[in-house]
């Protein structure tokens, strides 16, 4: 047995493992898959042997992508992703697809069409989402690596749910071509791993400019990273004050105080700052995300791939493929996007939700050209929920993204990383950075993760 | 801002999407709340950019991309004769007022 179809049998054999505990964390793996892979593998790239779980709307050649919906159910995409031909080239395979929510468009896997996945450190609480399995698969040891995407904070959630790290790159860091297309100018392909080094040497493998996404930026690979800092002396970490309000829970805030007395351990400046337009993110995006998924949600009609409905004209034959083969969420972000761009709307809510936008990045670009490198803030308001906590209300499920998707609607990158746990559960620390600042980001988040007890309670 | 069920009917219709009675009610009072939740963006002044400072696109010269598919087209279609996609008879596409 070669070094190569050797690891494809362990990353089977952690897989299985995974799956066995109950966590579904993968709609589709096998063996035969990645034996079939590494049988043409690149034996010396960054990430030789190293089977990576991708999300079931990211297209590779061996699995189904089902987008976790009914109406792609057992697609195979005739392409494969960018990213995943990165992979390739850097000498790994794909291990499987991921539990996600309904295309992307969740908190919790709830949304998925085929069973959610489950949290590893409470089987009765969610992983996040919408990329909860693919974090679920790094967190319970199934794969080292994975990728994930994120409109509104679909990667750093689930992380900071699980205990692992999850990078949102800069937007256009990562070409999307062959990712399933939600909200075309908030998607990105987002890295999980189970420490900063893993995650960033994911995003390394597959960053830079491809001529197939006209979105991606004019750039090289980032590198690889480096060894974790030791100081962080000269480095300004911001504390923006509208992240930590006053009913924040009580677990996450310790977690964030603790964190953020290692930043001034390490040497690093701790600055109080203000992004005064954050609370108007949620609204924002709920505006922006439905409008843009409508339109791309477009073509799935039951006319050129995807499941079908019969019906006696084809007005109806859309009707009926669309109203059974999404799901709930998903139909009501259609409905919600075509409400707001439909004539008569289109000033009062999408116009506005844009300037609102415009507001929320310069907060982020004020506040860097101030001399701050980096900001500090928690991942998400609470550890995970449980199943059906949230589910009654959309808007309460919506509230879960409300650290995360500033980062997506100001294009710039994001990282959550564990700083401790309450009750056993996971606590998620949020730094982000300046457009195209993934690298210094990057460094505060080693250099915090070496310093931070990420496994022991907060209090 | 208040959904009515008319409305309900009316976007499910321009969004090519059956929604039938029970499903309907419900999404009355779901896209209310969060029309209702998103009509705090109304505080901020109406004027100001729309558009983010943001690198411009870089479109790749309009040729050809030798990228062929693993699997035609026929390998994935709900339905194709002689190379077309097989849909059912148009019906009243022009009219939109099919129920």
């Amino acid at each position: 047995m070669t070094d190569a179809s050797a690891a494809a049998r362990a990353t089977a054999a952690r897989v299985k493992a995974c799956e066995d505990r109950g966590l579904h964390a993968f709609y589709e793996w096998s063996e035969e898959a990645m034996l079939a892979q590494v049988a043409h593998a690149h034996g010396d790239g960054p990430l030789a042997g190293q089977g990576v779980a991708i999300k079931a709307n990211i297209a590779d050649a061996h699995h189904a992508t089902s987008c976790g919906s009914r109406i792609l159910e057992g697609w195979r995409s005739p392409f494969e992703a960018t990213a995943v031909r990165r992979l390739r080239q850097a000498g790994a395979f794909i291990a499987g697809k991921t539990v996600c929510d309904e295309f992307a468009m969740g908190s919790s896997t709830e949304h998925s069409a085929f069973g959610p996945a489950r949290n590893p450190f409470d089987r009765e609480r969610v992983p996040g989402g919408s990329s909860g399995g693919s974090a679920v698969a790094v967190a319970a040891g199934a794969v080292d690596f994975a990728l994930g995407s994120e409109t509104g904070g679909s990667v750093r959630q689930p992380a900071a749910f699980c205990g692992v790290v999850g990078i949102k790159p800069t937007y256009g860091r990562v070409s999307r071509y062959g990712l399933v297309a939600f909200g075309s100018s908030l998607d990105q392909i987002g890295m999980f791993g189970r420490d900063v080094r893993s995650a960033a040497l994911l995003l390394s493998a597959v960053s830079g400019r491809d001529e197939r996404d006209a979105t991606t930026l004019d750039r090289v690979p980032l590198p690889e990273p480096g060894p974790a800092p030791t100081s962080l002396k000269g480095t300004v970490i911001g504390r923006p004050r509208e992240y930590f309000p006053d009913g924040l829970h009580p677990g996450v805030r310790a977690a964030c105080d603790r964190a953020l007395a290692r930043l001034r351990d390490l040497g690093a400046e701790v600055r109080d700052v203000s992004l005064p337009h954050t609370r108007y993110a949620i609204p924002t995006y709920y505006i922006i995300a439905p409008a843009e998924a409508s339109s791309n949600l477009a073509r799935y009609d039951g006319v050129r791939y995807g499941a079908r409905q019969d019906a006696p004209d084809v007005r109806a034959l859309f009707r009926q493929t669309r109203g059974h083969g999404f799901g709930a969420e998903v139909r009501r972000r259609i409905l919600l996007g075509t409400y707001v761009l439909s004539a008569g709307y289109y000033d009062a809510y999408y116009r506005s939700a844009q300037r609102a936008r415009a507001r929320i990045a310069k907060d982020f670009a004020d506040v860097f050209a101030s001399g701050v490198h980096a900001l500090f803030t928690p991942t998400t308001p609470t550890p995970a929920f449980r199943f059906g906590e949230n589910t009654a209300d959309p808007l309460a499920m919506y509230l879960a993204d409300i650290f995360t998707a500033t980062a997506n609607l100001a294009l710039i990158p994001a990282l959550s990383l564990p700083i401790g746990r309450d009750g056993g559960l996971p606590i998620g620390g949020q730094l982000l950075g300046p457009h195209e600042g993934e690298q210094t980001m990057i460094r505060v988040a080693q250099a915090l993760e070496a310093a931070t007890e990420a496994t022991a309670e907060v209090r | 801002m208040s959904v009515t069920r008319a409305d309900v009917l009316k976007i499910a219709q321009l969004a090519e999407l059956h929604v039938d009675e029970a499903a309907a009610a419900e999404l009355e009072r779901q896209l209310t709340r969060i029309l209702d939740y998103v009509e705090q963006l109304n505080e901020l002044p109406k004027d100001g950019p729309v558009e983010i400072p943001r690198p411009d696109v870089i479109l790749r010269r309009d040729e050809p991309d030798a990228d062929p598919l693993a699997a035609p087209p026929a390998a994935w279609a709900p339905a194709m004769k002689g190379g077309l996609f097989v849909v059912p008879r148009l019906g009243e596409l022009g009219g939109g007022d099919e129920s």
